[in-house]
């Protein structure tokens, strides 16, 4: 099947735009170039609301403007009427033409901030039948026809914007995976049958318990653990799937950091060092000033060292030759010798004592004041000559403690050099960023771990009590002979259920073999790098692998080009083996891939095209001259966006 | 008798020279008297004594502790020759004092004027290392 033509009326910037996707030789690869802004957004919207009824694909531009072209509001009087109407005409694969068209008709109002009322939609299909009868289907019916040629639940596969191709493999892979084969399998049926087995079985049960009060009691106990392990169910997957995404975003903080020095480490480091490199300096300053003080304090004494011990050793001759401390009182026999009057009795002294007292007084040489500053002096003395013996020790040590705070600050800037060298060239705020938010995910992915083995271990109590429960309501149940028929249903539906729940895992599982042997087939097929990978797989738990060719798992170091070239084989496996092989239309295809890797990707659009209808929409950033080398001469049509100077209406035009 | 003495001084063109010392790292948060004392020091190495013109205060005798008192004395005894008499006279002692202090500041400031700036220190250490290997002191 084919998009042969898209045609928009007033819808959104397109006011009458048709695009016709002719097959002009044998690529059916189409592009259409646009400026950001130039609404090439709303041709994958246009088709979405076309069929679907709605636009996924909403730009912030977009939002802002109503589906009615603004051109053609203008143009309709207060209270008139106009219309918005898309139809895309497909082929099918028999050759014969289809056409879906929407139209939303609304009443215009016309004043400040008034928007159109909506007036209602219409929906219908033209398709023709083997004898080229043409036959109209209407709501439901005309609904059942676009599931014929996209299924809405399916759509995301054929319609999407380039950046999904970027993110498949990044974030929670296994459950996109898993969503995508549920998807695809088909499998509604049989999960409304397990559905409505289960509803049945418990209806039964409650009949049941309506009966007996014993067994309601049972019941109301299996229900209630029922319902809460179910819970537990949706949990574990919330938290798997969130444990995915964290896995990834930490694999890509890693991958951004990779050969990144830890900012934050080295951030902690360096603080750490310069307020060492503070402390020290303040140390060694102070050590300065106390090499300073040591050496005006011995500068001071130095060199009295020998004045000082001569002192020393005339006080101590003194002393021992017994001249000190002063045995007689010189003053007090001057005055007794003047006085010639003894101060102690009080008699007058005799021409004898006189005599004795003046010999006496010849006797002796230091006076009292000379004595007493001599010996005050000799222990300070002392001291000062001790202190002037410990000069080396004393400047040493602080000399060696001076070399020790040079070194040591040496030694810091040392690393303070090293820090700086590391960190200088790197967007130091980005690296800290990815710091963060590698913890942030690390510490997720622990919290989401954890829950999902505790909810993990609660529903195992869970189902073993369930069991427990089941088998004593089969046994309350079979107690009663009158309950003997709804026994035997009840046992009927849960035997079903667990035969539909084998049924849905064998269909899964087979879809899965073959996505994954086609995603296998497609990649290796479209792969421009021959040798380097060996295969592809996805495993029961739909985990996809990407193995080397030397054996090892390498989808997490694979360039964004490979990646995204998988996520585009995956995309292709599902659209063969859901049986649809409907076009495919991607919003800027490339514009996360490098320029080394376009001119592969384009090869690959071409390859794709040869056997399935490809649109790409491009801006022209990323329609890059190695894009255009070559595309242009390769694809069928090719159109260019171009918004008016009036920037309410866009037109297309052919290349 | 003469009454104590309750200062010691400078000469009066002495006064900016010690004022220059708080600018040299070895003699910052160091009192006057703490200056006044290794200026003496210096002075007496350098055996320069030189009588004040005029007398300016610079620090009260009451500032001078045991040990200070002691240098005093022994710097007094040694120019005297050892006259112990010289220890009853405090203002002949005070004044020998002075006398190599105004020496001695002068050689200070001298050699610091000669010295580059933040040099000063490593000269006095090295005297000082001079001085103390010369005393031979086990």
């Amino acid at each position: 099947m084919r998009i042969d033509s898209l045609t928009m009326n007033n819808y959104r910037q397109f006011k009458n735009v048709d695009i016709n996707f002719n097959l002009a030789g044998e690529n059916d690869l189409h592009v259409v170039i646009g400026k950001n802004g130039t609404c090439k957004t709303n041709i994958l919207n246009a088709i979405n609301w076309c069929l679907y009824g709605d636009e996924p694909h909403f730009s912030k531009e977009s939002q802002r403007l109503p589906i009615l072209n603004v051109e053609a509001i203008n143009n309709t009087n207060d209270g008139h009427y106009c219309s918005v109407n898309v139809m895309v005409y497909i082929k099918t694969n028999q050759g014969k033409y289809m056409s879906f068209e929407r139209k939303a008709k609304y009443k215009i109002q016309k004043g400040d901030g008034k928007q159109p009322i909506h007036q209602g939609t219409e929906f219908q299909v033209e398709a023709t039948d083997d004898d080229n009868n043409t036959k109209l289907f209407s709501d439901e019916k005309a609904d059942k026809q676009v599931e014929r040629f996209v299924p809405k639940k399916i759509r995301e596969f054929f319609f999407f914007d380039g950046e999904r191709l970027d993110h498949y493999f990044k974030e929670a892979t296994a459950q996109n995976m898993r969503h995508a084969i549920f998807n695809i399998s088909q499998i509604d049926l049989i999960e409304r049958i397990e559905k409505r087995m289960v509803i049945l079985s418990k209806e039964l049960r409650s009949e049941a318990g309506k009966q007996n009060p014993a067994i309601e009691k049972t019941r109301e106990s299996l229900e209630n653990y029922e319902n809460n392990a179910e819970e537990l169910v949706k949990r574990i997957e919330e938290s798997t799937k969130q444990i995915g995404i964290a896995k990834e975003k930490v694999k890509e903080c890693e991958d951004n950091l990779k050969g990144m020095p830890d900012v934050e480490k080295l951030e902690s480091e360096r603080k750490k060092y310069l307020n060492d490199r503070d402390q020290k300096k303040d140390n060694l300053k102070e050590k300065f000033k106390q090499k300073n003080s040591i050496l005006f304090d011995y500068g001071k004494i130095i060199n009295f060292w020998r004045p000082i011990n001569q002192v020393i050793e005339i006080i101590e001759d003194k002393i021992s030759k017994k001249e000190l401390p002063p045995n007689i009182d010189a003053d007090l026999l001057n005055k007794i010798y003047n006085s010639r009057i003894c101060t102690v009795c009080g008699t007058k002294l005799s021409e004898d004592a006189l005599q004795n007292i003046a010999d006496l007084l010849k006797t002796f040489k230091l006076s009292k004041l000379i004595s007493i500053e001599l010996l005050t002096s000799l222990s300070p003395l002392k001291a000062l000559k001790d202190k002037i013996e410990g000069f080396k020790i004393d400047i040493e040590k602080v000399k060696r403690d001076i070399i020790q705070y040079e070194k040591d600050l040496a030694e810091i800037d040392k690393k303070l050099s090293n820090i700086d060298k590391m960190l200088s060239g790197y967007d130091e705020n980005k690296i800290k960023q990815n710091h963060i938010d590698r913890k942030k995910w690390e510490l997720i992915l622990e919290i989401e771990q954890q829950k999902v083995g505790s909810f993990k271990l609660q529903l195992l109590a869970f189902k073993k009590k369930i069991e427990e429960l089941k088998k004593e309501l089969e046994r309350e149940i079979g107690r009663e002979e009158r309950l003997k028929e709804l026994r035997k249903k009840i046992e009927f539906c849960q035997k079903a259920v667990i035969f539909v729940e084998k049924i849905k895992d064998q269909i899964m599982d087979q879809t899965r073999k073959k996505i994954e042997l086609r995603t296998k087939e497609i990649f290796f097929e479209l792969l421009w790098k021959k040798g380097t990978f060996k295969d592809v797989e996805i495993s029961d738990s739909y985990d996809l692998t990407l193995i080397h060719a030397l054996g090892y798992p390498c989808l997490g170091s694979v360039s964004a080009a490979e990646r995204e070239l998988l996520a585009l084989s995956f995309t292709l496996a599902l659209h063969e083996v859901s049986g649809f092989n409907s076009p495919i239309l991607i919003d800027t295809p490339v514009a996360r891939i490098d320029e080394e890797h376009r001119e592969n990707f384009g090869n690959a659009f071409i390859r794709v095209s040869k056997n399935k209808q490809t649109i790409l929409l491009f801006n022209p950033a990323e329609y890059s001259q190695e894009i255009s080398n070559i595309l242009d001469d390769n694809c069928s049509c090719r159109f260019a966006s171009k918004l008016m100077t009036n920037e309410f209406e866009t037109t297309l035009e052919v290349l | 008798m003469a009454k104590d003495r309750d200062r010691l001084f400078m000469d009066k063109d002495d006064r900016k020279l010690y004022e220059k010392l708080e600018d040299e790292d070895l003699f910052k948060n160091k009192s006057r008297k703490e200056h006044f004392l290794y200026a003496m020091a210096i002075g007496f190495k350098c055996n320069v004594r030189l009588p004040l013109e005029s007398r300016d205060g610079l620090f009260r005798t009451t500032d001078l502790r045991p040990e200070d008192e002691s240098l005093i004395k022994t710097l007094a005894l040694i120019s005297t020759e050892n006259n112990l008499e010289i220890l009853s006279n405090k203002d002949e002692m005070y004044t020998i004092a002075e006398e190599y202090a105004h020496g001695g500041i002068r050689l200070i400031i001298d050699r610091i004027d000669s010295t580059p700036f933040g040099a000063y220190e490593l000269h006095c250490e090295k005297d000082l290392f001079d001085t103390f290997n010369a005393l031979n002191i086990e």
